[in-house]
């Protein structure tokens, strides 16, 4: 049986890279197309996998030693698995939207954008499925260098500034890293990523919060936790397929992943709790929330008000992994779907939005619900869902972010991430509110209602990303699955960890059953 | 231990065919340059012919004249410095052969003068490379400084003058090493490393530590050790490219190989007093290196003044991994010597590329290549992202091995040197990609193109190898590296 074995996670990383040599040397009408057909190939090696880990194996494939003692290893396990799933599925509906705004915006260098595109969910990919940090840290500087040529993409005086702004942040972190991981290496000779961590026992304290500090900034910038965050609306420049996919789901995703696999598979919430480097980190989260929500309220630009929505969701998760609970765990890896699917439909709609008529401002919007309802549809069931309405994906991963912080006696946790749902709900449905209530224009006059919507190559995707945020909040096996994963992840980490008896509730392993139609137990 | 003429053949080769390279160019025109191609490919053939022997059978010695040691020169070919000798001779073949229409251009008219003296500097790398005769050591140097002052006065408007400021620096760095060399006979009464090395524990480590600080600064002259580096900017800048292309990869990586050499093989068994003393200095001077090298570089507007400010910062982290003197400091010393001779090869001939067919000189002006030298582009991309240390290019394995090292002894300082002049490399290297990718430029149909064939060829190939080592890096570690690398036991080292 070929599908489902640990050759695929291969193949999904491979299908991505391979489309860039065809993009960048076959014919150019074609240019939009290998993505396309990679999408398809690595999604569907994605998913055959998930039958496997949902059964709680954990395929590996040994690609290549690279030092000796040090492979390039491949290992799907449920966190890596959700993530993969998350980047190559989205991609392929990215696919589509990204050809139809291509062409609407009149895009140049097609096959660079096309090429660094699918060379950024490859990396994506690779940092999902790397089994060890060394593996991991080449996928996620392949993601920086990747990303860079997007952010660049208009070539004006603006993408210069971000895109240095954006190497000077994410390779400077790179370093970091790298050091870090050295480091790791020289004190355990290992650098599998172990559910429950491997360094645990390993290392005193100072060193160990020294060594903390060093991962946390590699991975911070990505995941663009304050003070490190102020490249991701810089990088707004960029054209919106790429905001959508890769500043919304993809890279960003790719930090709190990050952040996750050094708390869960690296440090172990065990050795963190020891020295307190879980407080810290959810501190510059929590404030990260709040300071960045209250920036997001004062954004005109409708895409810095969406990346400041991004920058204040992706802490969210950040704290999930930070309170060092079974829930907060399962919280956070639901919350980098159902946000990303959220996102990636407000993003698609700020893409039509601008290809349509040409707006950016949040101020230019008053009355286009009416030419553009189904663009204002679907930015309104993702708003709801970024909110944390029930019935909608965003809530699921909330709720259970909330339980994680009360499964942690952690009120103040609570209180942030509740207040910052209203903030969430000040900043996104006043856009609503004003694009399909606009009253009367200054002079007195109705709005026009005439339909101008963006081609269907772009709002066709919108809408079927604003399905999949209705589907993952009500239908059970979407839910189910989803949960089941994360709940590997959690079950593992902390099962390893020996860290469930330590004041916190053991953790119920819960099916799909209980879980039915976005009702909660 | 085995005896062979093998070992000689390696820079007899090329020093008999500079005399045939410049004998036959006079005769007949052109013939210099299949000369050298003929005795390059022979020396590349020869040294990779060595490797496995070395690897599987143990040394080469060869006792010229027949004369035994201590009295005649020895020859040596242990693993170490066969693959050094491969990576020179390899490179060298590579950039000479790919450079041939840059040479005819630049140098029209002087071509067999030019030639025969690339064998003569060939020569003397490999000489110095192979010796196990402290006093042999330097007369390679001079044979490799007197041809590289040559190849670098070649140029036009100031080269002269860069020659001669080389000249005497240079000649200072040679000095000094002599009188270091002579202070260890007059210790040990012998030239022989393997001999001096027996016997300097029982010499004045008064005298041993004067030697050992003269024969680094000497060596540190060469290999454009920080602070010592101010004679190479220049010289590269301004010499003709297909001297830099050939100089900048080869030169200071071989005396920095010297001293590695020097260092671990003469002091290593020596007296641990001053040994320490002599790393340190190495070590901080490395640090130093790697810090400002990168931010002089970053702070350049002339590519091939960048390109020589980034070896020395290169050679810094060389340095730092000597100077740290573990396992993991000197396996990456080697990989970082190695590594750095291909980007070096690739830039400086894309430099070159860049002046002879676009006029470009500085990195400012780079964009006027966009879209029309698409595989320079390229070639010169990945040669950034490996100086970079992007992995899994070659370049970054030798900045983790010393990284590592560092971290092992927990020397912080020289950890966090190594870091920040990394993140001045990535300015200084993507300065160069954003102009090379994303800079506009007037659509004109009728500009120049593409290098020439053999040019841009060798800096692809030289790019691909830069992935295929990095890839191959485990294999090349295990077989070739660490198999060379001086016993560390001797110096109570972490393994």
């Amino acid at each position: 049986m070929i599908m489902g074995s640990p050759a695929m996670m291969a193949l999904a990383v491979a299908a991505p890279f391979v489309a860039v040599l065809f993009i960048l040397f076959a014919p150019r009408r074609l240019t939009e197309v290998w993505g396309f057909i990679a999408a398809g190939i690595a999604a569907l090696a994605c998913a055959s996998l998930l039958p496997a880990v949902l059964g709680g194996a954990v395929p590996e494939q040994h690609l290549l030693t690279l030092m000796p003692g040090m492979e390039l290893v491949f290992r799907a396990d449920a966190l890596g698995l959700t993530f993969a799933l998350l980047a190559s599925g989205l991609w392929i509906i990215t696919g589509v939207y990204s050809g139809g705004y291509a062409r609407a915006d009149n895009l140049k260098h097609r096959p660079r954008y096309f090429a660094a595109f699918a060379a950024s969910v490859g990396a994506a990919l690779g940092v999902a499925f790397a089994g060890n940090l060394l593996t991991f840290f080449i996928f996620y500087e392949t993601l920086t260098l990747s990303t860079y040529p997007l952010v660049v993409h208009k070539e004006s005086e603006k993408a210069y500034a971000a895109g240095r702004r954006y190497l000077l942040f994410a390779l400077g972190s790179g370093l970091a890293m790298l050091t870090a991981i050295a480091w790791t290496w020289q004190i355990t000779g290992s650098l599998d990523f172990t559910p429950g961590g491997f360094l645990a026992g390993q290392v005193a304290g100072p060193q160990l919060a020294v060594l903390f500090t060093l991962f946390i900034l590699g991975v911070s910038v990505k995941a663009a936790v304050m003070p490190l965050h102020s490249w991701l609306p810089a990088a707004m420049v960029a054209p919106t397929p790429v905001s959508a996919l890769l500043h919304a789901v993809a890279v960003v995703k790719a930090g709190v992943f990050g952040v996750m696999r050094v708390i869960g598979f690296v440090f172990g919430p065990a050795a963190l709790a020891d020295f307190g480097g879980d407080e810290i980190l959810a501190g510059l989260a929590a404030a990260t929330i709040v300071i960045g929500s209250l920036i997001a309220l004062r954004q005109d630009n409708l895409k810095r008000r969406l990346a400041y929505s991004t920058v204040v969701h992706l802490s969210y998760i950040v704290l999930g992994a930070a309170l060092l609970t079974p829930y907060g765990l399962v919280g956070s890896t639901m919350h980098m779907v159902n946000h990303g699917l959220a996102k990636i439909t407000l993003f698609f709609c700020a893409g039509a939005i601008y290809v349509t008529t040409h707006r950016e401002n949040i101020s230019q919007l008053t009355g286009l619900g009416r030419q553009m309802p189904w663009t204002f549809g679907a930015f309104t069931v993702g708003s709801l869902a970024l909110v944390g309405i029930p019935g909608l994906s965003g809530f699921v991963g909330k709720f259970f972010l909330a339980r994680g912080a009360i499964q942690g006696d952690d009120v103040i946790a609570l209180a942030i991430m509740l207040g910052a749902s209203l903030l969430t709900a000040s900043y996104l449905l006043p856009i609503v509110r004003i694009a399909f209530f606009p009253g009367l224009t200054p002079e007195g006059e109705a709005y026009p209602t005439h339909r101008a919507e963006a081609p269907r190559s772009m709002l066709v995707p919108l809408l079927v990303t604003s399905v999949l945020v209705v589907i993952f909040g009500v239908l059970p096996y979407a839910i189910g699955t989803q949960y089941e994963l994360a709940d590997l992840v959690a079950e593992r980490v902390f099962s390893a960890a020996r860290f469930v008896g330590d004041g916190a509730a053991p953790l119920v392993v819960e099916g799909a059953a209980g879980l039915g139609g976005g009702g909660m137990p | 231990m085995t005896t062979s003429n093998l070992p000689v053949l390696l820079f007899v080769i090329p020093f008999v065919a500079s005399l045939f390279a410049a004998g036959g160019g006079w005769l007949v025109r052109g013939a210099e340059k299949w000369v050298t191609l003929a005795a390059l490919a022979l020396t590349a053939a020869l040294s990779l012919l060595a490797l496995p022997q070395v690897l599987a059978s143990g040394s080469l010695h060869t006792h010229l004249g027949g004369w035994a040691p201590p009295i005649g020169i020895e020859v040596l070919l242990d693993p170490l410095s066969a693959f050094m000798a491969v990576v020179v001779s390899v490179v060298a073949f590579i950039v000479v052969a790919g450079a041939g229409p840059q040479i005819a251009e630049e140098l029209h008219g002087r071509e067999t003068v030019w030639y025969a003296t690339v064998l003569l500097l060939t020569s003397g790398l490999m000489g110095l490379v192979i010796t196990n005769d402290l006093f042999n050591l330097f007369v390679q140097i001079e044979v490799v400084s007197l041809s590289a002052y040559a190849l670098v006065a070649a140029g036009g408007r100031g080269a002269p003058r860069a020659g001669l400021n080389y000249l005497i620096i240079g000649s200072m760095g040679a000095s000094m090493y002599l009188i270091g060399a002579g202070f260890l006979f007059a210790a040990t009464g012998s030239l022989n490393i393997t001999d001096v090395a027996a016997r300097l524990g029982e010499a004045d480590p008064r005298l041993a530590l004067s030697a050992g600080l003269l024969i680094v600064a000497g060596l540190g002259i060469k290999m454009a050790l920080f602070p010592l580096h101010v004679w190479m900017p220049r010289a590269y800048a301004v010499s003709p490219t297909v001297s830099a292309s050939l100089m900048a990869p080869l030169v200071t990586k071989v005396s920095a190989y010297a001293l590695l050499r020097v260092i671990f093989w003469v002091f290593g068994a020596g007296t641990l007093v001053v040994e320490e003393l002599l790393l340190h200095v190495i070590a901080w001077a490395g640090a130093l290196a790697a810090l400002f090298g990168g931010v002089l570089a970053f702070l350049q507007k002339d590519i091939r003044r960048l390109l020589a400010y980034s070896s020395v910062g290169q050679m810094g982290i060389v340095a730092l991994g000597i100077g740290i003197a573990n396992t993991s400091g000197l396996t990456g010393a080697v990989l970082h010597i190695a590594s750095d001779a291909l980007m070096k090869a690739v830039l400086f001939l894309a430099a070159g590329i860049a002046l002879l067919r676009f006029g470009v000189r500085n990195v400012d002006e780079l964009h006027l290549l966009r879209g029309r030298a698409p595989w320079t582009a390229a070639a010169m991309t990945v040669a950034l992202l490996s100086l970079v240390g992007v992995p899994p290019l070659s370049g970054f394995f030798g900045k983790w091995y010393v990284l590592s090292a560092a971290l092992i002894e927990g020397r912080w300082a020289l950890a966090a040197a190594l870091v920040i002049g990394s993140l001045a490399t990535i300015g200084y290297s993507f300065r160069i990609i954003e102009k090379l990718y994303f800079t506009p430029v007037e659509a004109d149909a009728a500009g120049p193109r593409e290098g020439q064939v053999p040019v841009v060829a060798a800096c692809v190939v030289m790019a691909a190898l830069l992935v295929v080592v990095g890839l191959s890096n485990d294999w090349i570690v295990r077989v070739l590296v660490l198999p060379g690398l001086p016993g560390m036991a001797a110096f109570g080292m972490v393994p």
